[in-house]
């Protein structure tokens, strides 16, 4: 399915799973997103990750508004349903779009400027250098006595220093490439935006209108 | 094809009064390969950076291309006309792969889809890279980053190229091949290419034109001048007159077995046996990117390495982080990456807390200021020193600490002379009084001779300790 219309579908959805409290569609939301994660070969232990870490603050959130306040069954059940309606989404969204293939997309279907497009994408290939800064950081710490931990702000001075580094690096990096805010560009690979994703994307969503009226009680 | 032509043109710095570049005008003529040279910090990649506009030039005629002031030129043209490639492989791209980068700059300069592919396949071809087409950038060792980076400006066929310091950290071989395609880019396709770098060596016969920035001022030497000043210019010679062989009598402080250090496939150094002597000082040397300092991230366990590594017999990865920070200590070559805090005496101040507080008095360390010249910038915020006084608050922050074991990544680069007599007698008197073990890496090499006893060699991936050659 094309990514940018893939995103759309999967933020209405979330919006709406956020504001109406129907378990049975959470629960035909959470074994689609299940299958469809299946069906793409996500590996058993990402799925069980996907699976115990939402499951964990469910049962948190459920067992404390069990003890307090006066929730009745059926909210708790939406709420701890709904909280892997997110995860199983999100997971599914995640673990079967490439990066590169949705910034593409929403260059060229979503027509979001370029600059936002290859900056969320330039981001994203930053991950592994934060990592390493964060871990020279500590052990630059740690040769002065200093422990840094997680949560000190410290830590988080210095990996944002270098971030603004690196966010000037990578703005003469593409400059130096002949990059041109706001200029047109050729695609080498031209994402499809089909009339079988606008299908998918208009039933998908009229599916879960229908359950979601005849859900209410 | 284009002339580059710079005419009085003055940049200085925000926040300085005295001007990098002070009404520097020069040429640098189509389809020759110019040598762009000076000291340290004299402004070669400023100059650089404001011929490829990335930096705003301060006035609209002052560099022009074959006559066309660059201001003129339409940001999506600019590229076809020059282009830079950077000193730090790494920071130069945007994609995760090769291929991608590629489409990438290609699709920038607007080449229609069906001829990208085309494009990249030759670009990789004439660099002789077809190999990397789908290797992950960021898994590329530095030399095949910037050949990567060669092959982009080579697909974007760009008149003008600008190095800035390109072989910083790349080995000989790498930059060899580097070198030759620059010259058929020069002689076959008339691109014009300047390369900055502050030392000549290994480039007499490979370049057409030396350029020399001194003083803000920019000379163009003729062909003539610039092969006397070659046959002038000898390499900086490392001068070691008491080094030893390693003697039995000695205590071994670190011990590698089957040591060897890979980086993404490439073997740096092949397994071997590597000993580190305690209360001594060891000079290691080698070429650049032959995994000098790959080996010191190693050894303060911020690497991945084959083997074992043993501190005072322990394998360092069974002593708890906390403590073996405290005995073996890195001075990282960037000095940006040890500072903790804002100001220079907040920085001192830590160190004062946790490191060697006996030895280092507050007059001492007062002295110590005076003598690196540092005096009463206590209030001054770290990051906006020269590089160079960063790089002496980093030093003294590290000996303060006075860890057992303290090993120094290029601890005089980008200091001038008196600064450099300043930290060779500082090293001196420090190691001596506190009985400390130095090792360092260092491609300055004159003065290392009073404090060096013993000298490692990383050469063909195997470390061997030298001795005194005749």
């Amino acid at each position: 399915m094309n990514p940018s219309l893939k995103l759309t579908l999967l933020i209405l959805i979330a919006l709406e799973v956020s504001f109406i409290q129907v378990w049975s569609v959470n629960v035909a939301l959470i074994v689609v997103s299940l299958l469809l994660m299946l069906f793409n070969h996500v590996s058993w232990r990402r799925l069980l990750w996907l699976t115990l870490v939402p499951l964990f603050f469910a049962s948190a959130l459920v067992w404390s508004l069990m003890l307090r306040g006066d929730a009745s069954t059926h909210f708790l059940i939406v709420i701890f349903t709904r909280m892997f309606v997110y995860v199983y989404m999100g997971g599914w969204f995640t673990l079967t779009t490439k990066p590169l293939w949705l910034t593409r997309s929403l260059e060229q279907n979503a027509k979001l400027p370029s600059k936002f497009a290859y900056g969320f994408l330039a981001a994203f290939n930053l991950m592994p250098k934060i990592q390493a800064e964060v871990a020279t950081v500590r052990a630059a710490a740690l040769m002065r006595g200093e422990v840094l931990h997680v949560w000190s702000p410290r830590l988080y001075f210095k990996v944002i220093l270098a971030a603004m580094n690196w966010s000037d690096q990578l703005a003469a990096a593409m400059t130096s490439h002949g990059f041109v805010e706001g200029a047109p560009r050729t695609h080498a690979l031209t994402v499809p935006l089909l009339a079988r994703d606008w299908w998918i994307f208009g039933i998908s969503l009229l599916l879960v209108q229908v359950g979601l009226f005849v859900g209410l009680p | 094809m284009a002339t580059v032509t710079i005419q009085s043109l003055t940049y200085t710095y925000p926040k300085q009064s005295r001007p990098v570049l002070d009404h520097l005008s020069g040429t640098f003529p189509t389809g020759k390969f110019s040598l762009l040279t000076g000291v340290s910090g004299g402004g070669k990649s400023t100059l650089l950076k404001l011929i490829a506009g990335l930096l705003p030039n301060p006035d609209d005629t002052t560099v022009t291309f074959d006559g066309q002031p660059l201001n003129a030129i339409t940001p999506t043209d600019r590229a076809k006309t020059v282009v830079m490639l950077f000193q730090e492989p790494s920071t130069q791209f945007t994609m995760d792969t090769v291929e991608n980068e590629l489409r990438f700059a290609l699709e920038n300069q607007q080449v229609p889809a069906g001829e990208i592919a085309d494009r990249s396949d030759a670009a990789l071809a004439f660099i002789g890279i077809t190999d990397l087409k789908f290797r992950k950038l960021m898994q590329l060792s530095g030399g095949e980053q910037q050949k990567v980076a060669l092959a982009i400006i080579v697909a974007m066929n760009s008149d003008v190229i600008l190095l800035d310091e390109p072989f910083a950290s790349i080995d000989p071989p790498t930059r060899l091949v580097l070198l030759e395609k620059l010259v058929a880019l020069c002689n076959e396709r008339g691109k014009t290419i300047v390369l900055a770098d502050h030392d000549l060596s290994g480039y007499q016969q490979w370049v057409d034109h030396l350029a020399v920035l001194a003083d803000g001022h920019l000379t163009l030497l003729s062909v003539d001048e610039t092969r006397a000043r070659f046959a002038a210019f000898t390499p900086q010679r490392l001068q070691l007159t008491h080094v030893q062989l390693p003697s039995d009598q000695l205590t071994v402080c670190l011990q590698g077995t089957a040591l060897g250090l890979a980086h993404s496939n490439r073997q740096l150094i092949a397994p071997q046996s590597l000993s580190f002597y305690a209360h001594k000082t060891t000079l290691i040397t080698g070429p650049n990117g032959s995994g000098k300092s790959t080996l010191f991230r190693a050894l303060v366990r911020l690497g991945h390495y084959q083997g074992h590594i043993a501190y005072r017999d322990t394998d360092i990865k069974k002593i708890r982080k906390r403590r073996y920070a405290r005995q073996v200590g890195l001075m990282f070559q960037a000095a940006a990456a040890q500072f903790l805090n804002v100001t220079v005496a907040e920085e001192l101040a830590l160190s004062q807390k946790y490191g060697n507080s006996t030895y280092f008095t507050p007059e001492r360390v007062h002295a110590l200021l005076d003598q690196l010249n540092l005096a009463g910038r206590d209030e001054q915020v770290l990051y906006s020193l020269s590089s160079g006084q960063q790089k002496k608050i980093q030093l003294l922050c590290m000996l303060i600490m006075a860890p057992e074991v303290l090993l120094l990544d290029e601890p005089l680069k980008g200091l001038d002379y008196a600064s450099i007599q300043a930290v060779m007698a500082i090293l001196k008197t420090v190691q001596h009084d506190l009985d400390l073990t130095l090792i360092l890496i260092s491609h300055q090499l004159s003065g290392l001779d009073a404090l060096v006893d013993l000298h490692l060699q990383l050469e063909d991936h195997q470390l061997t300790y030298q001795e005194v050659r005749a």
